[in-house]
């Protein structure tokens, strides 16, 4: 709201400079000019300043570290070009890694969206002491991530595991989740998801209060059914939001990396497996630059992760247009 | 979004402004006392040694910093990579010493204090383990070291018709292939209970024993596909694993305490310092359940640490002299005797007091006199350089075996293999 009275400010100004030639007058005004073209830009600095500090400069400086054999504690041993990128791209293991972040991703987040719209849905509906229940689904969320990959491996453990006490009261045998590639996606799958549903349908249920209420109104005299009218005047009334949390759900996936580390039965120092079966690309880069001090091919990793992370979004944001113009 | 943004930039301003203040307050303007900071990880006893330092030393304030294992040594790499936020005195544990060796121009050589003149102090091995080959560099001073010893459950033991005397017990594995066949036995007549925690440490424990394990002592070359020590103890504790005689659970971890408290697997090889462990993972419930014999194989050693003074600290001869203090034979000697860590002074293992120490919580085993004869035996083992890149690979291929995915000689091939790969 601000920036746009202060647009309409100097062109107010000069006007009135013409008619006072005096010098005071004249300082005054270019005071007044100086103010109104630098003050807002001052307001905004501090974000700007921290956001050169804390999120461009590390991205170069990163950038720059690939290029080089960095050693973490030697530091810089050489320029070496684009090798880590080509040693990377070689690098089998890089694409397990990249194979079981896709994977455990897909796992989590399509459940978690759909979940979070029913909720959503349920929630916007009148509700006994609805603020309890809307303020209850943000609580997983708030609960340290440390505390619940914790909590579900100890859930999801081979021999006094929950989950297998349960799938043995119906007669499946017990499953060694952390052991196999799927089964331990799914249990990574399902802290993401306890974590972040309750989050995402906060975000869709104040969505769907915008929707204009004529539109239900409109569509029930056309008889549409509740079911119907969810799909064809709440879903597209929320788009917007819906293509947000895509966008952050993705990269917010796509660094998955202390449920995954957690989970690991040798400790914080695995690989997230005795076969690598769930090491994220983030897992990876904590073994490279962290475990075996490699910062060059570490750096390599994370500039790759970036971009894989911005191409996501660049997907996600297209196929989400193509919706809405198919729509 | 705004006002969570906003709310964070508080935080993040006060917490700036609190650690510069809190920094200014530290320096001791107002104290007049150096404060030195002690980083350790685990369990090293010494805060209770803290306060008679200070008393004796009324300039020094001692702070002590514990950390979890890998986040100490991740942290100190960290910080000497960050040329700044390492404490005054740090523990390095053994099997880092040789990668922040290659880095060691970020450290004090404490040989520039006179730490050549304590040489005697410890035994030749451990002093060798703290120094750089030639001898002039000196890294860091012994602390504890890690004799082995087998740990096992008498209780498990008598159900399965086993002799439950430690003595008795002894005689049952003179070597790691008798270990081997007491497992079948064991399993065979109490079949709900594993016999060891995980393949990985009874690998752990033969390869301490050999002095060669993935590298060559002599040229630091990789002898891993051809060294017989190596591939035994793979075969002795991947056959073991093979079987599903192991509870499949790692030290440290959330699993390994909750094993340890039922009672799910009868025997574990245990240095010194692992007795701390099991007593806090196993609880009051467990006292007297447990004994203390000695290992298959005699002797070894899994473990023991160095304090270090990274040269970033404002005050390196007063940190080398509280590291010169903490490690001197008597304290050594006390601290085994309050928290169980076990000397690498010759002067404190061979202590009466030390020999004489016994333990209740492990059927008044007596532990004093295990552990200094198993540490007057060790044969210390060669790391080479590159050790902490092909350590893990093996380590993983018996946790392969042990998972059923694997055969001893597949996972074998695909471990030398990664090897191979990782020291391209």
């Amino acid at each position: 709201m601000s920036p746009l009275r202060v647009s309409t400010a100097p062109s107010r100004q000069p006007a009135r400079a013409d008619r006072g030639p005096a010098d005071g007058a004249r300082r005054r005004w270019v005071l007044t000019r100086l103010d109104n073209r630098v003050t807002p830009f001052l307001f905004i600095a501090p974000f700007f300043v921290l956001f050169t500090v804390f999120g461009v400069f590390p991205l170069l400086y990163t950038a720059w570290v690939s290029l080089h054999d960095w050693q973490l504690i030697d530091g810089d041993q050489g320029f070496v070009g684009l090798a880590n990128y080509a040693k990377l791209f070689a690098d089998p293991d890089f694409y397990n890694a990249l194979f079981n972040t896709m994977s455990i991703f897909l796992l989590s987040t399509v459940p978690q969206l759909l979940a979070a719209l029913g909720i959503a849905a349920l929630l916007d509906r009148p509700l006994r002491a609805g603020t309890v229940w809307r303020a209850g689904v943000l609580l997983p969320n708030v609960v340290s991530v440390v505390a619940v990959a914790l909590v579900f491996g100890q859930l999801f453990a081979r021999d006094f595991g929950v989950v297998n006490w349960v799938l043995g009261l119906v007669g499946v045998d017990p499953v060694d989740w952390g052991a196999q590639r799927l089964p331990s996606h799914v249990a990574i799958a399902t802290m993401v998801i306890w974590r972040w549903t309750g989050y995402n349908s906060l975000l869709y249920l104040a969505a769907m209060r915008n929707v204009p209420r004529e539109l239900y109104e409109a569509a029930a005299l056309d008889g549409a059914s509740r079911w119907r009218s969810f799909w064809s005047v709440t879903v597209p009334g929320i788009r917007p939001t819906i293509i947000f949390t895509v966008v952050v759900s993705t990269i917010g996936g796509l660094q998955l990396f202390a449920e995954p580390q957690l989970f690991d039965a040798s400790g914080t120092a695995g690989v997230g497996g005795s076969d690598r079966q769930f090491q994220t690309v983030t897992m990876y880069l904590y073994e490279k630059g962290f475990g075996l001090f490699d910062a060059g091919y570490a750096a390599a990793i994370a500039w790759v992760l970036f971009v894989v992370c911005v191409l996501s979004a660049l997907v996600n944001f297209w196929l989400a247009r193509r919706i809405r113009a198919g729509g | 979004m705004t006002r969570r943004r906003s709310l964070w930039s508080v935080l993040a301003v006060t917490t700036a402004l609190a650690v510069v203040l809190g920094g200014c307050a530290g320096g001791g303007a107002d104290s007049g006392k150096i404060v030195i900071k002690v980083a350790t990880f685990g369990e090293f006893g010494y805060e209770p040694l803290f306060a008679e330092y200070e008393a004796q030393h009324p300039n020094i304030h001692l702070e002590a910093q514990v950390s979890d294992f890998e986040a100490h040594h991740k942290g100190l790499a960290t910080a000497l990579a960050g040329g700044h936020g390492a404490a005054d005195v740090v523990a390095v544990e053994e099997q880092y010493m040789p990668q922040f060796m290659q880095s060691k121009d970020k450290f004090v050589n404490l040989a520039d204090f006179g730490a050549q003149d304590l040489k005697s102090q410890w035994s030749d091995w451990k002093w060798a383990q703290g120094v750089s080959k030639d001898g002039s560099f000196v890294l860091g001073l012994g602390t504890d070291m890690g004799g082995l010893a087998t740990c096992y459950r008498r209780d498990l033991f008598a159900r399965a018709g086993l002799p439950t005397d430690r003595a008795e017990v002894a005689r049952l594995w003179p070597t790691w292939e008798d270990y081997a066949r007491v497992a079948d036995r064991f399993s065979a007549a109490v079949p709900d209970v594993k016999f060891a925690d995980s393949a990985g440490s009874i690998y752990t424990a033969i390869l301490n024993q050999s002095e060669e394990n993935f590298f060559a002592k002599a040229d630091d070359s990789f002898i891993a596909d051809h060294n017989p020590n190596l591939r035994r103890a793979f075969d002795i504790a991947g056959g073991i694993a093979a079987k599903g005689q192991t509870a499949r659970v790692t030290t440290y971890t959330q699993a390994w305490n909750v094993a340890v408290k039922q009672g799910t697997f009868a025997t574990m090889n245990c240095p010194a310092w692992m007795l701390e462990q099991i007593r806090s993972a196993g609880g009051d419930a467990n006292a007297g359940k447990w004994d203390v014999t000695t290992v298959p194989g005699n002797s070894g050693s899994q473990g023991g640490s160095f304090l270090t003074v990274p040269k970033q600290g404002a005050h390196p001869r007063e940190a080398y002299d509280v590291a010169k203090w903490l490690t001197a034979p008597e304290q050594q000697k006390r601290i085994f005797l309050q928290s169980g860590s076990l000397p690498s002074a010759p002067a404190a293992y061979k202590d009466p007091a030390v020999i004489g120490k016994t333990d209740p919580y492990f059927s008044n085993a007596p532990v004093g006199q295990i552990y200094a004869t198993s540490a007057d035996t060790l044969r210390p083992n060669y790391r080479g350089t590159k050790d902490s890149v092909v350590r893990p690979k093996f380590g993983q291929a018996l946790g392969r075996v042990e998972e059923g995915k694997q055969t001893v000689d597949q996972a074998w091939a695909e471990a030398v293999q990664q090897a191979r790969d990782a020291l391209k």
